[in-house]
C-alpha cells in the first residue's frame, strides 16, 4: 500500500491539486494501463480502511493534522471502492454481460467519493486547494452519471410504450442519475461560493467558476437551460469574488462560452457576442473543437448584431464550420434567396440539434439587402456633370420598383418560372428593408419608385 | 480553511501551478461528449501566446462587401432583365 501511496504524497507534497486528481483519476494514464488494477491489488475490500490509515499515519504524520488523516484515509478508501467497481464493470463488459447494475454500482462507488471529499473540505480538515481536486472528482462524476442513466434508458428500452398513456412516465426518469448528480453540483458551489475567509489567497471561492461550468454542462445536458440563470445571479451577487482576469484560462473561457450561449438563447445578442468574443480570443490553440463551438454560436450572433459574415479563410481553416455554414454564408453573400431557402432547410435538423435554426432563419434579411443591393448597383451612375470626375460619380438613386421585383423573382425562382410575387409584397418588402435600416431612402408608392440616399443607400456595405 | 496546518501554497490557485503538466484526468473523454458541450481542456491554464492559433487568420469577418464581382453571372442576367424593363426615367 505504502508504495502505491507515493504518487499521492508527492502530489500533496506541493500541494497540486491536479496531480493529486492524476492520483485520484478512474482512468488509468497511457503509459501505465494497468494502474487501476495493481491499485485495486494492494488491498482488499475488508482490509482498506485499516491499510490506508495505517500507511498515511506512519508517512505523514508530521505533515498533516490527524482530522486532515483521517479525510485522506476516508477518501483514498472510497476511491479504492470504485476503482474495484470500475474493475469489475470492465471485465462484465469484456464478457459482454449486462452493463447496466455495473454503472450503477461505478456511480454510486463515485458518489460516495465525492460526498465524502465535500464533508472534509467543508468541515475544514482538508486545505482549500483541494477545491479543485474535488472539481476533477466532480466531473468524473458528472460522466459516470451519464453513463449510468444511459444504461437504465438501455436496459428498460420500450417498458411504458404498450400504453400510449404512459409515455410521459416513461420519460421523466430517464436522467435520474444526472439529476442526482446535479443537487451534489449545487452543494459544491454554495461550498465554495459561501466561503467567508477573508484570506483571498486560501479562499476555496477560487473554485467558483470552474464549478459554475460544471453545472452549465449539467443544465444542458438535461435541458433545463434556465437553472443556469440562477447560477450566473449568484455570482453576479457575490462582490467580494477575485477579479476574473486571476482564474485559470480554463475556467475563464468555459464560463464566457456558457454564458454567451445563454445570452444567445435569451436573444441578447449584444452580450452573447461579447462573451463568445473573449472566449475565442483566449480559447486554448490547440482546442479545435472548442473553437469551432464558440464560433457556431458568434457566427449567427454577428450575422445579427454586424450583418457581418465570416471570411473564406477563417471557414477554410475549420472544416466542421464550413460544412455548417458554408452554402447558407455564400448565398447569403451573393443575395440568393432560393439558395439560402435551401441551406437553411438542409441544415435545419442541425442547425434546430445546436439551437441556432431561428437566429439563422432571420439572417435572410441580409440576404434580401445584397440582392437589392446588387439592383442598385446594376442601375449605374448618373451621367457625369460638369466638373465632376469619375471619382465623385454619383450612382443613380431612383429605381422603378419594377426592378427590384424583377430582381426577386429571379432571385426565387428563376425569371420565367412563373412564380407570382405581387407588387405589393415587394413594395413591402422594401418598406421592412427601410424600416430596419438596411436601406436608406423611401418608397414612393405614386411613382412605384424608390428614391434612395444618394449617400451610404446601403450602410455598411460600401455604398 | 480552520483545521488546515499546512502551509499555504504561495500561488493563489494550485491549479495554477501545475499549468504545465497536461492532465491525464480529463483527456480521454471519448464518446459521452456530443452536441454542444464544450470540451475539458486538456491543460488548466495559459498563457496569451498559448491562445493564438498557429497560422491561423486574424481576419475573422469579411469587413466589406465591395469585393462585388459584377461580371458574375447573375450581375450579368439581372442587368439583361432590367433592360428589358426599360429605364423608367
Amino acid at each position: 500500500m505504502q508504495e502505491a501511496l507515493v504518487e499521492f504524497y508527492t502530489a500533496h507534497a506541493s500541494s497540486a491539486a491536479v496531480a493529486v486528481a492524476r492520483f485520484l483519476s478512474p482512468i488509468p494514464p497511457s503509459q501505465n494501463p494497468g494502474r487501476l488494477y495493481d491499485f485495486l491489488r494492494t488491498t482488499n475490500e475488508v482490509r482498506v480502511k485499516g491499510d490506508v490509515q495505517y500507511a498515511l499515519q506512519s508517512q505523514m504524520r508530521r505533515h498533516m493534522s490527524s482530522d486532515e488523516i483521517n479525510a485522506w484515509a476516508e477518501i483514498i478508501s472510497c476511491y479504492w471502492r470504485a476503482v474495484d467497481r470500475i474493475v469489475k464493470a470492465e471485465q462484465a463488459e469484456n464478457q459482454g454481460r449486462s452493463a447496466e447494475r455495473h454503472a450503477l454500482d461505478t456511480y454510486d462507488a463515485w458518489k460516495d467519493l465525492t460526498s465524502n471529499f465535500i464533508k472534509y473540505i467543508s468541515n475544514g480538515a482538508l486545505p482549500h486547494w483541494t477545491v479543485f481536486t474535488l472539481y476533477f472528482t466532480a466531473n468524473h462524476l458528472r460522466k459516470f452519471a451519464l453513463k449510468a442513466d444511459e444504461q437504465i434508458a438501455k436496459a428498460k428500452p420500450v417498458a411504458f410504450s404498450a400504453g400510449f398513456q404512459d409515455d410521459i412516465v416513461s420519460a421523466t426518469p430517464r436522467n435520474e442519475k444526472l439529476e442526482e448528480a446535479a443537487r451534489v453540483f449545487n452543494r459544491i458551489f454554495a461550498l465554495c461560493l459561501g466561503d467567508r475567509n477573508p484570506d483571498w489567497m486560501t479562499s476555496r471561492r477560487w473554485g467558483v467558476y470552474c464549478i459554475a461550468n460544471l453545472q452549465f454542462k449539467t443544465y444542458f445536458k438535461l435541458k433545463t437551460i434556465s437553472l443556469s440563470k440562477n447560477v450566473v445571479k449568484s455570482i453576479a451577487a457575490q462582490s467580494d469574488l477575485p477579479q476574473f482576469h486571476l482564474y485559470p484560462a480554463s475556467h475563464r473561457v468555459t464560463y464566457m462560452y456558457y454564458i454567451g450561449v445563454i445570452s444567445f438563447l435569451q436573444e441578447d445578442y449584444p452580450k452573447a457576442e461579447a462573451s463568445l468574443t473573449e472566449a475565442w480570443n483566449t480559447c486554448y490553440a490547440y482546442s479545435t473543437r472548442n473553437h469551432e463551438l464558440i464560433m457556431s454560436y458568434l457566427i449567427p450572433c454577428r450575422l445579427i448584431t454586424e450583418h457581418a459574415v465570416p471570411t473564406k479563410k477563417l471557414l477554410d481553416q475549420f472544416p466542421q464550420l464550413r460544412s455548417l455554414f458554408g452554402d447558407l454564408i455564400n448565398s447569403i453573400r451573393k443575395g440568393d434567396l432560393s439558395g439560402f431557402d435551401k441551406a437553411l432547410a438542409e441544415g435545419e435538423p442541425e442547425f434546430v440539434k445546436r439551437r441556432i435554426f431561428l437566429t439563422l432563419e432571420r439572417s435572410r434579411d441580409i440576404a434580401l439587402r445584397n440582392l437589392f443591393r446588387k439592383v442598385f448597383l446594376a442601375a449605374g451612375f448618373e451621367d457625369l456633370k460638369e466638373g465632376q470626375t469619375e471619382k465623385d460619380r454619383i450612382r443613380k438613386s431612383r429605381i422603378p420598383l419594377s426592378h427590384f421585383a424583377a430582381a426577386l423573382r429571379m432571385s426565387t425562382a428563376g425569371a420565367d418560372s412563373g412564380q407570382v410575387i405581387d407588387d405589393e409584397e415587394v413594395e413591402c418588402l422594401l418598406a421592412n428593408m427601410i424600416y430596419k435600416g438596411h436601406m436608406k431612402g423611401y418608397v414612393s408608392h405614386e411613382h412605384a419608385m424608390v428614391v434612395l440616399n444618394k449617400k451610404g443607400a446601403f450602410p455598411r456595405t460600401g455604398v | 480553511m480552520s483545521g488546515a496546518t499546512k502551509p499555504t501554497a504561495e500561488k493563489p490557485t494550485a491549479a495554477a501551478a501545475d499549468k504545465d503538466t497536461p492532465d491525464a484526468t480529463t483527456k480521454p473523454a471519448a464518446p459521452l461528449e456530443e452536441d454542444d458541450e464544450f470540451e475539458d481542456f486538456p491543460v488548466e491554464d495559459w498563457t496569451e501566446e498559448e491562445s493564438q492559433i498557429p497560422g491561423g487568420t486574424t481576419h475573422l469577418w469579411e469587413e466589406s462587401w465591395d469585393d462585388d464581382d459584377t461580371s458574375e453571372d447573375f450581375a450579368v442576367q439581372l442587368r439583361e432583365e432590367l433592360k428589358k424593363l426599360g429605364h423608367s426615367k
